[in-house]
């Protein structure tokens, strides 16, 4: 807040002293969305990738391996810019998007559910929690062999794999955050009358939602570390982990390197613009922010 | 004297002379009185699962273990049940539009009534009678009877104003008389700027204020109060005896009020009950008719307040004995 006041300041100051037009509304745009692109943090971000491409740079100069084991910075452009040409990049992120939005869905419904009968029933849900963290540490690449025999070579294949890595995440956050709701909101909610589905609607799920939310971050994580191995080793003859197989067939490591870039950004964008901002704003309504502030 | 010492609704009366007179007094006073609210003869105990491994112990209340108890506890090996009474056979019997405050050691039960009042905990025996009848527990729960907790118990999901709004949402009230009922208690508590403020922004005062214009908000017949200011410093906590006060004679609800806090006591109620922990049962009532606001420096109250503390102490010297 007193940020963002600063910069209206400096607009205004600068709009009195009749300063270039464009500078002041690039001021102005920078108060508006200060606490998404701060200026310090974009200058320490591009200073970070300029010494990374620097150094990577500066190994392949060296020429310990020979260029095409270790590409430089130079040629892995031109392969993203190849792969986005021929549109293979592009049809190979929706596909994968396609499938991780699939697969995830149908974690959480059916782990949102299994989670809700494991708190509904007692035993169930003590048997079923071992059972659960079991297989939520059980790695996901080792569901594959299973999936090919079972399912085949196709979209449900993949779609298994990653249902399978990420459901137990979503069945266990679910369990834990509907029980460990503080008594005192279900008692005193209770007191005004709500019971059956409202004490679930209006009480249960928005006192979860804080965990809720660190599991389906965890469960996204899982699914999309699954869908790119089940995307190698599952050939559908589309997606990022076959454009990662294909060039691992065929020597281009610049195409490896591209895709990597590609998955990297992916995530990274994920987790920040939908999780991170949606924990942000949770914490923020709750007051669970006060120390970082 | 504006001091009357009754205990009208229990057989342990003692007294002198006017012994007869008074209880002519009583028979008028039961023949033209149905009460609000009547707590007739509950029980209530808890059972507690010890176990003992290594040395360690699980309890999941300690405060209602006696030490004999504990004893037991300490020389176990192995799992076992033990049942700890609560309540014996408390009779209370509340008028409309009464303000009665409860006040008792810790451990002598006094939340666990309010508890069973709310609803909240059902007795072993006895039985809830609102206006001569019985109660039927196996109802869903009503919204007659609203609990202030000791913590607010407000929801940080909602602001202030959909917090008050609460009960009216669960009870399928329509939007605009929901926001219009919200808005008359939130003034009430005078908080009409801070409606829109999220939880963690008000102060713990605030905090209370709010969680009592959402029990107001419901139009509950009794307001019941678990110690509500217990967490709040000395001159929040006088500035809210004040208000709530105001909020008795403007409203008119019938409030029970429960506290360890005997200058609250006396301040607040037009009758005082003092819970012993060593009967598990009321020990005795004040009834307390000087008009408020009340002054807590007067010598009436002064009185008042040394024949409290008397009960009290002997039921502190019972238990040092044990």
């Amino acid at each position: 807040m007193l940020k963002e006041n600063d910069n209206d300041n400096s607009a205004a100051t600068l709009a009195t002293t009749s300063s270039g037009a464009g500078k002041r509304s690039s001021l102005r745009n920078e108060g508006r969305k200060k606490y998404r692109f701060d200026t310090t943090d974009v200058a320490n971000v591009a200073l970070f990738l300029a010494v990374f491409v620097g150094l990577w740079q500066l190994v392949t100069l060296l020429e310990l391996w020979p260029k095409t084991l270790l590409p430089p910075p130079a040629q892995v452009a031109i392969s993203i810019s190849e792969l986005i040409t021929n549109n293979s990049l592009i049809i190979g992120i929706a596909t994968s998007l396609w499938r991780l939005a699939a697969g995830f869905a149908i974690s959480i419904a059916v782990g949102g559910v299994v989670g809700l009968a494991m708190v509904k029933f007692q035993g169930f849900g003590k048997t079923m929690s071992s059972f659960a963290v079991g297989l939520l540490t059980f790695p996901s690449i080792a569901w594959i062999p299973f999936s090919i025999l079972l399912i085949g070579f196709n979209d449900f294949g993949i779609l298994f794999v990653v249902v399978m890595a990420s459901v137990f995440s979503v069945m266990i956050s679910t369990y834990g955050a509907i029980r460990n709701v503080p008594l005192i909101y279900i008692r005193a909610s209770k007191n005004m009358g709500a019971h059956g589905f409202a004490l679930f609607r209006h009480v249960m799920i928005p006192a979860a939602t804080p965990s809720l939310i660190g599991g389906i971050r965890q469960a996204w994580s899982f699914a999309w570390h699954a869908l790119i191995g089940a995307e190698m080793l599952i050939t559908t003859l589309s997606g990022l982990g076959y454009i990662l197989a294909v060039g691992r067939e065929f020597n281009d490591m610049s195409q490896i390197i591209a895709v990597m870039i590609t998955i990297f950004a992916i995530g990274l964008l994920f987790d920040r613009i939908i999780f991170l901002r949606l924990e942000e704003k949770v914490r923020s309504r709750w007051g669970l922010n006060q120390h970082a502030e | 004297m504006t001091l009357i010492e009754t205990s009208p609704y229990t057989n342990k009366i003692k007294n002198g002379s006017s012994h007869q007179e008074r209880q002519e007094q009583q028979k008028q006073e039961t023949l033209d009185f149905i009460p609000a609210l009547h707590v007739k003869d509950v029980y209530k105990s808890f059972d507690y699962k010890i176990s003992k491994n290594n040395g360690s112990s699980k309890i999941t209340n300690y405060d209602h273990i006696s030490s004999e108890q504990q004893q037991l506890l300490s020389n176990s090996t192995r799992s076992f049940r033990t049942s700890h009474e609560v309540l014996n056979g408390v009779d209370l019997k509340i008028r409309e539009g009464e303000f009665v405050t409860i006040v008792g050691p810790s451990g002598c039960g006094k939340s666990t009534l309010l508890n069973i009042i709310a609803e909240l905990d059902k007795p072993d025996s006895g039985s809830l009678l609102i206006r001569g009848t019985v109660n039927d527990i196996n109802n869903a729960l009503s919204t007659k009877r609203i609990m202030i907790f000791q913590e607010s118990a407000l929801f940080p999901w909602l602001n202030v104003q959909e917090n008050v709004e609460f009960g009216l949402r669960i009870a399928k009230v329509h939007k605009e008389r929901r926001r219009q009922i919200a808005d008359k208690y939130i003034e009430m508590v005078g908080l009409s700027k801070f409606s829109e403020s999220l939880v963690y922004q008000l102060s713990g005062g605030m905090k209370q204020r709010v969680a009592i214009a959402r029990a107001l908000a419901i139009e509950p017949e009794v307001l019941l109060m678990d110690e509500p200011f217990a967490a709040l410093d000395v001159q929040t906590r006088d500035l809210l005896h004040e208000e709530l006060v105001g909020i008795h004679k403007t409203t008119g609800k019938t409030i029970l009020f429960v506290t360890h806090n005997i200058n609250e006591a006396i301040l607040l109620g037009d009758r005082v009950i003092v819970l012993s922990s060593v009967l598990k049962d009321i020990k005795k009532e004040f009834q307390i008719d000087i008009p408020r606001p009340r002054d807590p420096e007067s010598p009436e109250l002064y009185e008042i307040k040394k024949q409290v503390l008397r009960e009290f102490e002997g039921d502190l010297q019972i238990a040092k004995r044990k």
